[in-house]
């Protein structure tokens, strides 16, 4: 095969991929929509907007936003302050770094189901361990699922516990790159640890921290695993999220054209932000 | 501005010892190099007097200072990198800066001291910019402005012209001797390139496997090396050095002898190790004959690879056109060009000639 052909044929696989697996169903939800339609059985029928004129007069969709973008936030933040802690550790030379490293990345390789299960276990009313802790320090037990603020901090705290490794991860990584004698120059420039941090390691990692602000934030804004094993968005759907809401009108409540609304609406917010995101931090290049 | 004084400096690693003993004292204003090989310790002791290095024994003094203990920004000493270290993200007004800023210095201050050392440096046209901007002179030279904007006691620099090209190698080179002698500070460079050292220092201090082998300037460490690795290191190209024994009134190297002169009085059979610089060689005189086995034209001066009874060696004569292999010429060592080092020590045996 000849240069331009080998060319040819690498992106037209990837281009194929991508036009049966993302932009066909894409196009697909965007345009079910527009219809009235219960099932995927049947015919759907032509409503125009009348879908997007429900689910926004709906105060679901708004709650739902509201708790998806709290639930995004608040998770991204933990994760990001406990990963760039936890990567600043990992990074010193200490006895047993290497195992320490790799048991630190094993919460990201579990399935979220074992991850929930495990934390659905560790705080059981009879059986869990931290209801025993708890108990064992005279503390009045947690009711983790039953208040609305309390089940959105198991969301968080489940989530913060798979998700925190893959920041680690990624400023790892990035802070192996920052040379040493930079931190050496500030030494002598008389800057203590802190403002290491400030004037060094965080400005050298920040095209890192951007996209790993990006990541995560794509993912815990579409989040759908984690809050459905959990609370599945309860309880009273209050930690419902957008994924959620779709799912639960188009599967549960057999409104499919509702469903597809309220995940193109999802979609254009999420744009929307990215759009904002890039233009406050532009990713540098050279 | 002030004296250095390294006492019995030690750095060990575990039950590693990378430095040993190092005993120094730098006169304020002195310009002094290290020098050696990948590994002798030069940077590991320049780092142990920046603060960068914890130091296993002995003590650091600047100025009456004892600074053994104290952190590098206490030290009141300035460095340049090899790699240059300026902060990418910021400008080069702010990467002078930064120091003078932690300082707590007014801002009118930093804007002189800053604009001084732009000046001197050449700088000010790029004061605005990002390290990514410039050429690696230019990053050298603000590696310079920063340090320079420091006051400092003395200046560390740990082989800061490794990275640049040949060229720009000797403008820098010659930039940094000249702001030596405009500014008067004492200045410690690191370096493995011993023209660096040749050029630059007041005194060199050659350094192996964490031992200083010789300290002197650089034209006494050229004539009397203290031992054979200082004779084969300094110098280029090396000096031909060769192991043999004293008999009667000459050296002997095999089948090759040459005449020690009104040298020594050393006792017949004593092994030496016997060297000469192949550009004090003179051609056309005497008994040993070379044969040409490659000839180098260096322009000014030719220098040709070949044997002597046998021996590999180089000799650098004035430029002659006219040599192809096989040549054979007669030579002569001249008095006092001679350097004889004990064989077993290595170290230098001093001369009637001295």
């Amino acid at each position: 095969m000849s240069g331009k052909s080998t060319i040819y044929a690498f992106l037209g696989v990837g281009l194929l991929t991508t036009l049966l697996f993302v932009v066909m169903p894409v196009i697909f939800s965007i345009s079910l929509s527009f219809y009235r339609m219960e099932s995927f059985v049947g015919v759907p029928e032509w409503v125009g907007l009348q879908n997007y004129v429900s689910v926004l007069s709906d105060f679901e969709f708004w709650r739902a936003l509201a708790s998806g973008t709290i639930y995004a936030v608040l998770s991204i933040v933990l994760q990001l302050v406990l990963g760039i802690g936890l990567a600043l550790i990992l990074n010193q030379s200490f006895v047993g770094r290497g195992l320490v490293r790799g048991v630190s990345i094993l919460p990201y390789l579990l399935p979220t189901v074992i991850v929930v299960l495990t934390f659905k276990w560790m705080v059981d009313g009879s059986v869990g361990i931290i209801t025993e802790l708890l108990d064992s320090f005279g503390l009045p037990d947690v009711r983790w699922f039953e208040t609305p603020s309390a089940a959105m901090m198991s969301n968080v705290l489940v989530s913060v516990w798979m998700w925190t490794p893959f920041v680690t991860t990624c400023f790892l990584a990035g802070l192996q790159t920052v040379p040493d004698s930079l931190y050496e120059a500030a030494r002598v420039d008389g800057t203590n640890a802190w403002q290491r941090f400030i004037h060094v390691t965080l400005p050298m990692l920040k095209p890192i921290l951007t996209v790993v602000i990006l990541l995560r934030g794509i993912w815990m804004f579409n989040k759908f695993d984690v809050i459905w094993l959990m609370t599945k968005g309860g309880p009273l759907g209050s930690t419902e999220n957008l994924a959620v809401m779709s799912y639960r009108r188009a599967f549960a409540q057999f409104d499919v054209g509702g469903g597809a609304a309220v995940a193109t609406l999802s979609f254009l917010i999420l744009s929307f932000a990215i759009f904002l995101y890039f233009r406050a931090f532009p990713l540098e290049t050279d | 501005m002030a004296e250095i004084e390294l006492r019995s400096v030690v750095k060990k690693y575990g039950a590693l010892t990378v430095v040993h003993d190092f005993n120094l004292k730098i006169e304020d204003g002195e310009f002094v190099v290290f020098l050696g090989p990948s590994g002798c310790g030069k940077s590991t002791t320049l780092r142990m007097i920046a603060g960068l290095e914890d130091i296993s024994g002995g003590t650091v003094r600047i100025g009456n200072r004892d600074v053994t203990h104290l952190e590098p920004k206490d030290r009141n000493i300035a460095m340049v990198f090899q790699n240059y270290a300026l902060y990418p993200h910021k400008t080069i007004y702010e990467n002078m800066a930064f120091g003078l800023r932690l300082a707590k210095l007014p801002k009118q201050e930093i804007e002189k001291r800053v604009a001084e050392a732009a000046k001197m440096l050449d700088l000010q046209e790029l004061l605005g910019r990002k390290p990514k901007q410039l050429s690696g002179g230019q990053m050298q030279r603000v590696a310079l402005g920063r340090a320079l904007v420091r006051n400092p006691d003395v200046f560390l620099l740990d082989e800061p012209l490794s990275n640049l090209d040949a060229k720009l190698r000797v403008r820098m080179r010659e930039e940094i001797a000249a702001l030596h002698q405009r500014i008067g500070t004492s200045m410690i460079y690191v370096t493995h390139d011993q023209v660096e050292a040749m050029t630059m220092a007041d005194r060199i201090v050659i350094m192996k496997g964490g031992v200083v082998q010789q300290v002197g300037a650089p034209l006494r460490v050229y004539d009397k090396p203290a031992n054979v690795f200082v004779a084969s290191f300094i110098g280029s190209p090396e000096m031909n050095l060769f192991e043999g024994r004293v008999g009667g009134s000459d050296a002997v190297v095999q089948e090759m002898r040459i005449p020690l002169g009104r040298n020594p009085r050393l006792t017949d059979g004593v092994e030496i190790t016997v060297g000469f610089r192949p550009e004090h060689v003179q051609v056309g005189e005497g008994d040993l004959k070379f044969t040409v086995n490659l000839v180098e034209q260096l322009g000014v001066q030719t220098l040709c690879s070949g044997t002597c009874n046998g021996l590999f060696m180089r000799i650098m004569i004035e430029r002659r056109d006219d040599l192809k292999k096989g040549d054979v010429l007669s030579f002569a060592i001249p008095e006092g060009k001679l350097h004889l080092f004990d064989k077993s020590t290595g170290s230098r045996i001093d001369q009637a000639d001295k």
